[in-house]
């Protein structure tokens, strides 16, 4: 048995749901959608799969439309015998990180993880995006500190992240417009994509403020949609269509787990990107694409730097213009047009699922020649999770 | 001064001193009786050393703006916008930090760094809310 975990799993299948802002279809059929594609895309029946895992777990629910696709009514739906179940949130640094070590430690041979959402449903019932916390009547746990005072979104407990970093190294919004509007450019080679009119940096940055210094096109978009990952034992691989290997794994929480009490703002994602290059031997130059998790646009940046894509405070000057992010530059990001144009498909599903096509070359019009190595990360701070997936 | 819209706190056995005294107009933290330190959010343990014999402890004097943000989003129904919200340091108080709303300027006049002095006002549920005032 090899000494690391990843050398003994592969992601072999994805699958993703229709996805728009709103799909006016259940969450449960939704997500039987997408495990139904991921199983048909691993070269695998249904019957094959022994492991089923939701992110997150049914009772953690805290955004309307947040956690849909539950995993009793899953399984009960698809008649799997699973030899390992889990529905979690804590713990999650990336989503096939469970369905990964289940598979390592021969637990299941072929788990499926999912998620998915109805926040664009959601969203449209609640006439906006809805405040954070807001299913129950109190505000519980480390959201007792933020919602009382008015911190009622993810926008507002990121927003003094973006604010201090920006103070700190000097960063401005006509440089970080770059992002979303680069993004965009790619979400137009992305059918699935729920925005894909070309946005400018001027539209940008004449975009309503929401909470300073984020600003709307700095917001992920709430969306309806479900992605399945299909994670099988490596010894399997010679009966899978497509598999792609898993190089490395790492979420190290180093800092105080809430988000206004991390310490410094300006610097988020670093012990997890340590972890990271530790477990290979690869280096940053040897990326080819990039799938960043990007709730925010801030998140983008921090993950950029954490990972030494870039040094430091030095995010705005690598991606102003657009060029070494978009298609042909340097380091293609978010090529499926990121959680700011694709959907919140959340917690780097859309990203995982991304990865995965361009390291196979089915990523279409988007695809990045010769994808080799791809990097994707999930949120950030003390839930930041980043992975290496590498061509078979 | 009108209440702030919004969602009120859960009380516990950990946090119920922190409401207490913020309908009184005091912010306090908490203090290890075995190693002095300080810490917050109260977790009935001390960061510290580790130590389960916790007392509620004043914090006093100005603080300063580590970071901010100005909401324009209108989350809830009767929420007023624009308002700031400052994560404010103490200085005296060395890993004590607090999150607030901010009164006493214009909220796009507040800037990191900026000094602070300890204030609530009336929140949801009846609740007192951490309210940051500026000091001119």
């Amino acid at each position: 048995m090899s000494a690391r975990f990843e050398e003994r799993v592969v992601i072999s299948g994805i699958g993703q749901s229709a996805i728009g802002r709103q799909v006016d279809r259940s969450g449960l059929q939704l997500t039987l959608d997408a495990i139904g594609a991921a199983v048909a895309d691993a070269g695998l029946v249904m019957d094959d799969i022994d492991g089923l895992a939701m992110f997150p777990g049914g009772g953690t629910a805290n955004l309307p439309g947040y956690a849909s696709g539950n995993l009793y009514e899953v399984q009960d739906a698809l008649r799997v015998t699973t030899t390992w179940r889990q529905g979690v949130v804590e713990g999650l640094t990336l989503p096939f990180y469970g369905a990964a070590m289940a598979v390592a430690t021969g637990q299941a041979r072929h788990a499926v993880v999912w998620r998915t959402v109805k926040e664009g449903s959601a969203a449209r019932a609640a006439g906006g995006r809805p405040a954070y916390g807001s299913t129950k009547p109190t505000a519980e746990g480390p959201l007792a500190w933020l919602l009382p005072i008015g911190m009622l979104s993810p926008v507002v407990q990121v927003a003094p992240y973006a604010a201090r970093y920006m103070h700190s190294y000097g960063v401005t919004r006509e440089q970080l417009a770059w992002i979303p509007v680069t993004q965009r450019a790619w979400a137009a080679l992305n059918p699935d994509a729920v925005y894909t009119k070309p946005l400018s940096a001027a539209e940008y940055l004449a975009g309503r403020m929401i909470s300073t210094p984020i600003s709307l096109y700095d917001c992920d978009v709430p969306c309806d949609g479900a992605t399945a990952i299909v994670v099988s034992a490596v010894e399997t691989a010679t009966d899978l269509r497509a598999p792609v290997r898993v190089e490395a794994v790492a979420g190290v929480v180093d800092g105080r787990p809430s988000w206004e009490q991390w310490q410094d703002m300006g610097r988020v994602g670093y012990a997890t990107a340590a972890a990271l290059w530790n477990r290979t031997s690869l280096r940053p130059a040897d990326v080819d694409v990039a799938q960043l998790y990007d709730g925010f646009t801030i998140e983008a940046v921090w993950w950029l730097e954490a990972l030494g894509f870039c040094g430091t405070g030095e995010a705005g000057d690598f991606v102003a213009g657009g060029e070494r992010i978009g298609p042909g530059g340097s380091l293609p990001l978010n090529t499926w047009g990121g959680q700011l144009s694709g959907g919140r498909l959340h917690a780097a599903f859309g990203h995982t699922a991304e990865a995965v096509r361009q390291l196979r070359g089915e990523a279409g019009a988007r695809q990045v020649p010769g994808a080799a190595v791809a990097a994707v990360t999930n949120a950030g701070g003390y839930e930041a999770g980043a992975a290496l997936l590498t061509r078979w | 001064m009108t209440e702030v819209a919004g969602i009120p706190p859960a009380v516990t056995e950990e946090t119920r001193a922190f409401w207490d005294a913020a309908a009184e107009g005091r912010l306090v933290a908490e203090r290890c009786q075995d190693c002095g330190a300080e810490s917050f959010p109260p977790r009935g343990a001390c960061r510290a050393c580790r130590g389960r014999r916790m007392t509620p402890s004043p914090v006093s004097g100005d603080g300063v703006v580590y970071s901010l943000t100005v909401n324009y989003q209108r989350w809830l129904p009767g929420l007023t916008v624009p308002f700031c919200i400052v994560i404010v340091d103490f200085p005296g108080h060395p890993g004590i930090r607090v999150a607030g709303r901010l009164r006493g300027c214009a909220p796009e006049e507040a800037f990191i760094g900026m000094a602070v002095g300890i204030g609530f006002e009336p929140g949801p549920g009846g609740f007192a809310i951490p309210s940051f005032v500026a000091v001119s």
